[in-house]
């Protein structure tokens, strides 16, 4: 016998230990999409929940520069708001979801008067004389503030913010660097700070300067793979005109400077305005390209779409003495995809193989699904196939085996590929033609018989 | 009279170019990919090759390897719309590369020093 159970507990049993539904409650954040404030909240939530540590509020400061900042306050304002809270928060069986939920909008609620106050908490690092609670990260040190109106390190304005005398310092430290720091107190039912309070929040701390630098990170990053995207689209793009626009000039700086006669006068005019369209025609493909956005993938009936392709006066044209066949069940699932780009990138294909394919010679175009989750498209061709550093270099942008191809083709049959979510492969071998295989996801709607 | 050999695929820029050489007293020879490039290489004797980098089948990189192999002593020009394949430590084997302009000042310059450097 077997028992299955879900990656994520949907709520906590009662039984469970406070510090077993705390780190229950971290570990589900690491399933959820990165988003600084929302895994952020998971740690406030964590630090007040009642199944939590259970503080009543938490403040976050944020390293910005050489400052920190105060970003974000839970908790509730009055005990009367408290009352209602913890009510709802003890529900039994309430999971991490509905609690970070129910504090998403809490905060968003409390944002908009709070944000003018939040602004004037803040604290330079750097300066000769750094005041609590700013002096907790600048020392990467937890410090427990007790008796707060006597102690001449606490900031006045700060102690004018919380109104309370006892709080908790956290620092938010990632690799010896500072990320912010967390400070949280019982301003509602003046609860003492107890010594395992503050080793459970210590854990929290620790967790929450790793979201903060993880997600500094992931940022970076996406940034960096956007910038080198964009090189190497520049180079490329140079490139790609720079073939053009020395034909053209070359051509016509013989024009300007040598007499010619009649006929080579107008070969030169002719080769001028053929290497013009050409690189219309790059900038159309170019901008085309870089436009595709698939913002709603939508179940798609395959069937007729194939149908029609092959049909197309284009493609017949070009496959004039050569056999282009379709293949398809006679039942196919939906697949998700959008309907245009679909069309266009499996013409893409067509349009490659019926390329290299020599007259007499086969097109195939298959349609089946694989299993319940994916359907496959194969196109099959018989050129002459790729070798292995060829089969390497299709994908690359500008990497073109025609005379006049821009090199793009491929590259936006990938696109496609990506934004369904689908896979695409490809198989060839020198003189065994090439093969492409789609997967396309199986949309959950059924084809109507 | 001196012999080029211009390997350059696309048809409209190797004509510029042939026309352009021819009128400065050379003769050229064009090879359209690596391949019959190489064929024209083993037939006969050459002065000077000029190559583009990117082309379909076997590239420029390719082309000057197998060059080597078959003899060092001709000059080599690499003359291709691409600087990123300067990192490429297999273009130093060749003697100048060039990027294409549509003033072919630079290209004829570079070909009458490599000529006249070779000859001496």
């Amino acid at each position: 016998m077997i028992k299955r159970f879900g990656l994520q507990p949907l709520s906590f049993s009662l039984e469970s230990s406070k510090e077993m539904v705390l780190l229950s409650i971290i570990a589900q954040s690491f399933f959820q999409p990165f988003s600084l404030d929302d895994n952020l909240l998971v740690i406030l939530t964590a630090l007040t929940s009642g199944s939590g540590v259970g503080f009543n509020r938490a403040l976050l400061f944020l390293k910005e520069g050489e400052r920190l900042q105060a970003r974000m306050w839970l908790g509730p304002r009055s005990p009367e708001e408290a009352q209602a809270i913890w009510s709802m928060l003890s529900t039994p069986g309430l999971g991490y979801a509905e609690i970070v939920e129910h504090n998403r909008e809490l905060v968003e609620r409390m944002m908009e008067t709070l944000k003018p106050k939040l602004k004037l908490l803040s604290y330079n690092l750097d300066a000769p004389e750094v005041k609590i609670p700013a002096l907790a990260a600048k020392n990467q040190e937890i410090i427990l503030v007790e008796e707060a109106r006597k102690e001449p390190l606490v900031d006045d304005n700060f102690r004018d913010f919380v109104e309370v005398d006892s709080f908790l310092c956290l620092p938010l430290v990632a690799k010896n660097e500072i990320m912010g720091e967390i400070v949280v107190d019982n301003g509602i039912t003046h609860a003492p700070i107890t010594n395992k309070d503050i080793e459970l929040a210590s854990l929290c701390a620790l967790l929450a300067g790793n979201y903060v630098y993880t997600t500094h990170l992931y940022k970076k990053v996406l940034e960096m793979e956007k910038m080198a995207a964009l090189g190497e689209m520049a180079a490329f793009i140079s490139h790609q005109l720079r073939n053009p626009i020395v034909t053209i000039g070359g051509f016509t700086s013989q024009l300007l400077h040598r007499p010619c006669d009649q006929e080579k006068c107008q070969r030169n005019l002719a080769i001028i305005l053929q290497e013009t369209k050409h690189l219309e025609d790059i900038i159309f493909k170019i901008s085309h390209f870089l436009k595709i956005t698939i913002k709603e993938l939508r179940p798609i009936d395959v069937r007729p779409i194939l149908q029609s392709i092959i049909e197309r006066p284009d493609l017949k044209l070009k496959a004039e003495n050569k056999r282009l066949i379709l293949r398809q069940a006679e039942e196919l699932p939906k697949i998700l995809c959008d309907p245009v780009y679909f069309e266009e990138a499996i013409v893409n294909l067509l349009d490659n193989a019926l390329d290299v394919t020599p007259e007499g010679g086969y097109v195939y175009i298959r349609a089946f699904p694989q299993n319940r989750k994916w359907l496959r498209l194969t196109i099959k061709d018989s050129g002459l196939g790729l070798d292995e550093k060829m089969r390497e270099k299709i994908f690359t942008p500008f990497f073109s085996t025609k005379e006049n191809g821009t090199g793009l083709g491929l590259l936006f049959v990938k696109r496609v590929m990506e934004m369904c979510a689908g896979k695409i492969e490809v198989q060839s071998k020198p003189g065994h033609g090439t093969l492409f295989k789609l997967y396309f996801k199986v949309s959950e709607e059924k084809v109507k018989p | 009279m001196k012999k080029i050999l211009l390997v350059e695929d696309e048809k409209a820029l190797s004509l510029l170019y042939e026309e352009e050489l021819e009128r400065e007293g050379y003769e050229v020879v064009v090879a359209y990919d690596a391949e019959s490039a190489l064929e024209q290489i083993r037939k006969e004797k050459f002065d000077l090759i000029i190559t583009d980098i990117r082309m379909p089948g076997r590239d420029g990189i390719e082309l000057i390897a197998s060059i080597m192999g078959l003899r060092k002593d001709i000059p080599i020009i690499i003359n291709t719309a691409y600087q990123s394949y300067k990192d490429d430590f297999m273009t130093w084997a060749a003697d100048a590369y060039l990027i294409k302009s549509s003033s072919l000042d630079e290209l004829k310059n570079k070909i009458k020093e490599l000529l006249e450097k070779s000859s001496s």
